[in-house]
């Protein structure tokens, strides 16, 4: 019986073994095939179940914090995510919704907050009454970006980021600045050379991964798990903005040495030039805004800000990109009650539409649609004379924020790549005098229009 | 493995004939069993072995990703953290000072604090202050003591260095022409032996502990008139104390850690590093009711004159009203020390890189501060633009407060300033009085950001053109026919007397006597009168009422004016188109008020106080007021003197540069 007994068990042992393996392997391939998977992650973050540890922390930082007077408001995604599920709830009911910590103690390694700067003072005393109450804390500085784009000035670096560590769970605290452009700015989480790389598991942050731009919000006083936090009054549209963000500072020093390679224009013409380009960009920036349609800067207004952080004087006119998706059959009358009439419209809804608005005396403003493909974007051109058609390609992009003449506006996140495309390799290199049927290095015969149609898509005022 | 024995009732049946089966074929085969048995365990351990191995690689690999994503997050810029000197575990100081005619340096441990060879300046005593611990410079002063004053000045400051510290002289050119006995007691006390013989045209150093022991003293002695000492060069080494002994014990505390920090670091402030009775670096003057100012950022345009900027921001952090947070410093030049002197109020600082020279770099600064002051404060609407010189008047903000809504709402208006050109104690009387003039008088202003934006930013003088920032703005092109509002009584008081285009003589003539504004809480009168429309109705009341003075009289005369209290009086001058200032010029010239272009007029018209009367000029034909004239009355017209005369204004320094 012992012999027999030896042999089922080493059999069964190496047949366990040998599917033990098999799982390894099969394991193994799948986390190297999947690099930036958070597979690996969510394995140890996967404790179930209520976790009363993260309650106790963030009631003990809102205790902190209220009695430094700091007004912080709660961002956490995760948990505006279920607030906005029950808003009416918590709205309604002041003293909170439901007895059970519903919100509070799902296990998380984090909790956000957000602080908007000038409503504090920066004390040390907030830091040594957090060490007192058992918090570790880390304070992430950098540059501050409103003095970036001046000519070398240093200022004290300013404090972009906090986070507070007790126990298990930490308060991720982002500090929002005012920035031109009547929004609110989050600097990108870097940390320093010295720092404790481990401090917490950085990479799970919300916030940080990349600078981020936000309308302002107006803060709402709710009681949720028995806690009184400031949320922003629609949690919603500020979780749709979570998500589309990011933020790209305009590139500064390059401009400076554009600047010292090429010296500015500052004659008179150039200056009225940029007044009536930026208050044009803002009476269009306001009107797009209301009407809800996403919008960037588009050929020669993008190229000026990225390349010289400015409008660039000789470019004669502002213009505007915005996906034919978000094309609304407002948007004519709109700036004709925002009084910039139609100049011309060329092609149609379905192909190469482009929109002229001019006052009198003023900078004339081009929206070129854009139309999604595949593997590239384009828009279309129309020559009134002759109705022939161009195409201009784009590599696929996405949005980003930036703060552009006093305006928080979107370009295209890949700038170099949209740059390079419309204008090739030496865009680097001013050119006053410029063709659009034939300088851009994207563009392309794309027929003509049919005779028949040259009504409708050539249109004239 | 042995002792492992399976429940025997748990094994399915099945399994077990099939595994009977098996056993009786190989039974009689041990060897091929036992093959098997080895094979199993070899199998087995191999398992283990690639297991263990699969566990560490997909450790190693998480970590990696961990790093990498954490690179993400890594700033990009290294940090190098450069020590600024130093660190001293020595106890010992190697010292050198070397004094003669044309150079003058010192050297701590090597490392060079000073050296001035320019020609024809830094003439006189140059002091430096070490920190008796660290060895760090805390102080670098010159002292021309061959000009008079200069020596009281040097007592001064050696009386404001902190027992202890470690002090070092040396003569550059000549230093004991005006070297009175009370700094050369002084320097005795210090424990310098040859001090009070000090001669013309002497070298001499010193080095030595202040209420301490003496480190070395060098002198070399002028053998005639009109040559000088031969150079010395003094080498001595100074013993360093413990850090404990170099500070006060002052309560530990937010403002105390502030304080201890600067102290550590500089010299010559006084009692703000008194161990005993240290004066505040926190004033928490009174809030003002109702500030409408509280928001509006603050702009401090600084150079780098510490002990200045330092005079400024006790008086501007003790202004009713004022809130720290809206204040910026900004410093032309990576200067240390008026960097300290910001962290010592906590107080947030800017450094500019220098673009330019001479004014064309103070308008760049100027540019600089205000575009960056709007980015900062996105939201303001204005700024308040101050300057390092000047001492700000315990109810500037309160004026302001009261008034700002006037360069909101009237389109008219270019600016609010604190200074009044033409108010000197003598021509200047009613704190509570505002006055709409056609000059910005700037030191002490209001800027509105729309103009700053949409006007000024965009075409402000490149820093090719040498062109002063004020000067610029004062331009018709600029200034568009707006007018600045002021205070009859300064609200701001320019104390500076070293500057770019400043100097003791000129200062004295033109600064010195200007009335400022010490009552708090003044309440301004009749604010809505300032509108445009308004003011010219109170003009015009204003004349009807002030009484014609006698004509035939010199105006220059005290007795042109009777001698009454609270009346309104007018005289009219000679001016023949709006740009003609001849009369007036010789008229405030005799008035000793501001002469050296035209300051404070509207319109034709000037209006100051004399003898506590209000007095009006109004000048003729080119005033619109000049209706209000009786037609019995000629205007007076006063002639400028001859050339040389006129080049009285200029300063006058140049002379005694040289000995």
């Amino acid at each position: 019986m012992q012999k027999i007994n030896r042999n089922v068990v080493l059999a069964l042992l190496s047949l366990t073994s040998l599917v033990f393996l098999l799982f390894q392997l099969c394991y193994y391939k799948f986390y190297l095939s999947q690099k930036n998977g958070a597979a690996f992650s969510k394995v140890r973050g996967s404790q179930s179940g209520q976790d009363s540890t993260r309650w106790h922390v963030v009631r003990k930082f809102l205790g902190l914090i209220s009695s430094h007077n700091i007004p912080v408001y709660l961002i956490d995604p995760l948990i505006l995510g279920l607030v906005d599920k029950d808003i009416e709830q918590i709205r309604s009911s002041p003293d909170g919704p439901s007895p059970e910590c519903k919100y509070f103690c799902a296990p998380r390694d984090f909790t956000t907050f957000a602080l908007l700067d000038k409503t504090w003072k920066h004390e040390v005393d907030l830091f040594r009454t957090a060490e007192k109450m058992g918090f570790q804390w880390l304070k992430i500085i950098n540059k501050d970006p409103r003095l970036d784009g001046m000519d070398d000035l240093s200022g004290m670096e300013i404090p972009l980021h906090y986070i507070f560590k007790l126990a298990s769970h930490a308060i991720h605290l982002v500090v929002f600045y005012e920035r031109s452009g009547n929004f609110l700015w989050h600097g990108p989480l870097r940390l320093k050379q010295h720092m404790d790389r481990k401090f917490v598991p950085f990479r799970k942050l919300h916030f940080g991964r990349y600078p981020g731009a936000y309308e302002k919000t107006e803060l709402l006083l709710v009681s949720i798990d028995a806690l009184k936090v400031q949320i922003p009054k629609n949690p919603s549209s500020f979780l749709e903005e979570v998500s589309h963000s990011r933020f790209l500072e305009c590139r500064y020093r390059e401009a400076r040495a554009f600047f010292q390679l090429y010296s500015d224009d500052a004659s008179l013409d150039a200056v009225e030039f940029r007044k009536k380009a930026k208050s044009l960009l803002h009476l269009a920036a306001l009107t797009l805004n209301n009407l809800g349609v996403n919008f960037w800067l588009s050929s020669g207004t993008c190229l000026g800000w990225y390349r010289q952080c400015n409008i660039i004087p000789h470019s004669k006119d502002v213009d505007l990109g915005i996906f034919i998706r978000d094309y609304k059959a407002d948007i004519i009358p709109a700036f004709q009650k925002a009084g910039l009439p139609l100049k011309h419209k060329f092609g149609k809804v379905e192909d190469s539409l482009e929109l002229s608005f001019q006052r009198e005396d003023d900078v004339k403003l081009d929206i070129f649609f854009f139309y999604e493909e595949d593997d590239h974007i384009w828009n279309g051109g129309t020559q009134a004379k002759s109705g022939k058609k161009f195409k201009y390609l784009f590599p696929k992009f996405t949005l980003c924020w930036t703060e552009f003449v006093e305006l928080k506006v979107h370009v295209p996140c890949e700038t170099l790549q949209y740059v390079e495309a419309n204008y090739g390799p030496e865009w680097k290199v001013p050119v006053k005098t410029w063709d659009w049927k034939s300088s851009p290095f994207n563009v392309q015969d794309n027929g003509v229009w049919p005779i028949d149609e040259w009504d409708n898509v050539i249109q004239i005022y | 493995m042995e002792e492992w024995k399976p429940n025997p009732t748990v094994k399915p049946h099945k399994k077990r004939s099939w595994y009977l089966a098996w056993k009786y074929k190989l039974m009689n085969q041990r060897a091929l069993r036992k093959l098997c048995q080895t094979g199993a365990v070899l199998f087995l351990l191999v398992t283990v072995i690639v297991n263990i191995k699969l566990i560490l690689d997909t450790r190693r690999a998480a970590y990696e990703e961990e790093e990498e994503s954490a690179q993400d997050y890594d700033d990009e810029m290294l940090n190098v953290e450069v020590p600024r000197h130093p660190v001293n575990n020595k106890k010992v100081l190697d010292v050198e000072v070397y004094s003669s005619r044309s150079k003058v340096y010192v050297a701590v441990d090597g490392t060079t604090v000073l050296e001035d060879e320019a020609r024809e300046q830094g003439r006189g005593i140059h002091v430096i202050v070490l920190n008796q611990a660290t060895g760090h410079v805390m102080a670098k002063r010159v002292f021309d003591t061959y000009s008079p004053h200069e020596d009281e000045a040097m007592v001064l400051f050696l009386n404001m260095v902190a027992r202890g510290r470690i002090l070092i002289f040396t003569i550059k050119d000549e230093g004991s022409f005006h070297l009175k006995e009370t700094a050369k007691n002084v320097l005795k006390s210090l424990g310098s032996q040859v001090a009070p013989f000090l001669s013309w045209r002497d070298m001499w150093t010193f080095v030595g502990k202040k209420g301490g022991e003496v480190y070395g003293e060098k002198h070399a002695k002028s053998p005639a008139l009109s040559t000088w000492g031969d150079p010395v060069l003094l080498k001595t080494e100074v013993h360093l104390t413990s850090v404990e002994d170099a500070e006060c014990h002052w309560p530990d505390t937010e403002l105390n850690r502030r304080r201890r920090r600067f102290c550590s670091k500089v010299e010559g402030y006084g009692s703000v590093c008194s161990c005993k009775d240290p004066t505040p670096i926190e004033f928490n003057p009174d809030p003002l009711k109702d500030n409408k100012v509280f928001d509006v950022p603050v702009a401090v345009i600084a150079g780098n004159r510490p002990n200045y900027l330092y005079r400024m921001l006790r008086s501007l952090l003790s202004a009713q009203g004022v809130n720290p947070q809206m204040i910026t410093v900004f410093i032309d030049g990576y200067y240390e020390e008026p960097m300290d002197v910001v962290e010592l109020f906590g107080l947030s600082g800017i450094q500019h890189t220098p673009i330019s020279i001479k004014n064309a770099r103070v308008s760049q600064h100027y540019k600089a501060s205000l575009t960056a002051t709007f980015n900062l404060f996105p939201d303001a609407k204005f700024a308040v633009v101050l300057e390092e010189d000047l001492d700000i008047s315990v109810d500037f903000f309160s004026f302001l407060s009261q008034s700002i809504h006037l360069l909101a709402e009237d389109e008219s208006l270019y600016c609010i300033s604190a200074w009044n050109d033409q108010g000197y104690e003598h021509t200047a009387e009613d704190p509570s009085l505002l006055y709409r003039v056609e000059t910005m008088p700037g030191l002490g202003w209001v800027l509105r950001k729309s103009l700053y934006k949409d006007e000024l930013e965009p075409k402000w003088p490149t820093p090719e053109k040498l062109w002063d920032w004020d000067m610029w703005m004062r331009m018709p092109e600029q200034r568009k026919g707006r007018e600045c509002i002021i205070p009859d009584i300064s609200r701001s008081y320019h104390f500076g007397i070293v500057g770019l285009n400043m100097n003791g003589y000129f200062h004295e003539a033109y600064f010195k006597k200007h009335k400022f504004n010490t009552v708090p809480n003044v309440q301004l009168k009749n604010v809505e009168s300032l509108r445009k429309d308004n003011y010219e109705t109170e003009i015009h009341r204003l004349l009807g009422e002030a009484e014609v003075l006698d004509h035939s009289k010199n105006p220059c005369e005290d007795s042109f004016v009777p001698d009454t209290e609270g009346r309104v009086y007018v005289m009219f001058i000679r001016m023949e188109q709006e740009a003609d200032f001849t009369t007036w010029t010789q008229l405030a010239k005799c008035l000793h008020i501001w002469d050296l272009d035209v300051r404070g007029n509207h319109k034709g018209l000037w209006r100051l106080f004399r003898k506590k009367n209000h007095f009006l000029v109004v000048g003729v034909p080119a005033s619109p007021y000049s209706s209000k004239k009786p037609s019995s009355v000629t205007p007076i017209f006063m002639e400028p003197p001859a050339k040389e005369e006129g080049a009285v204004a200029v300063p006058a320094v140049a002379a005694a540069e040289q000995t």
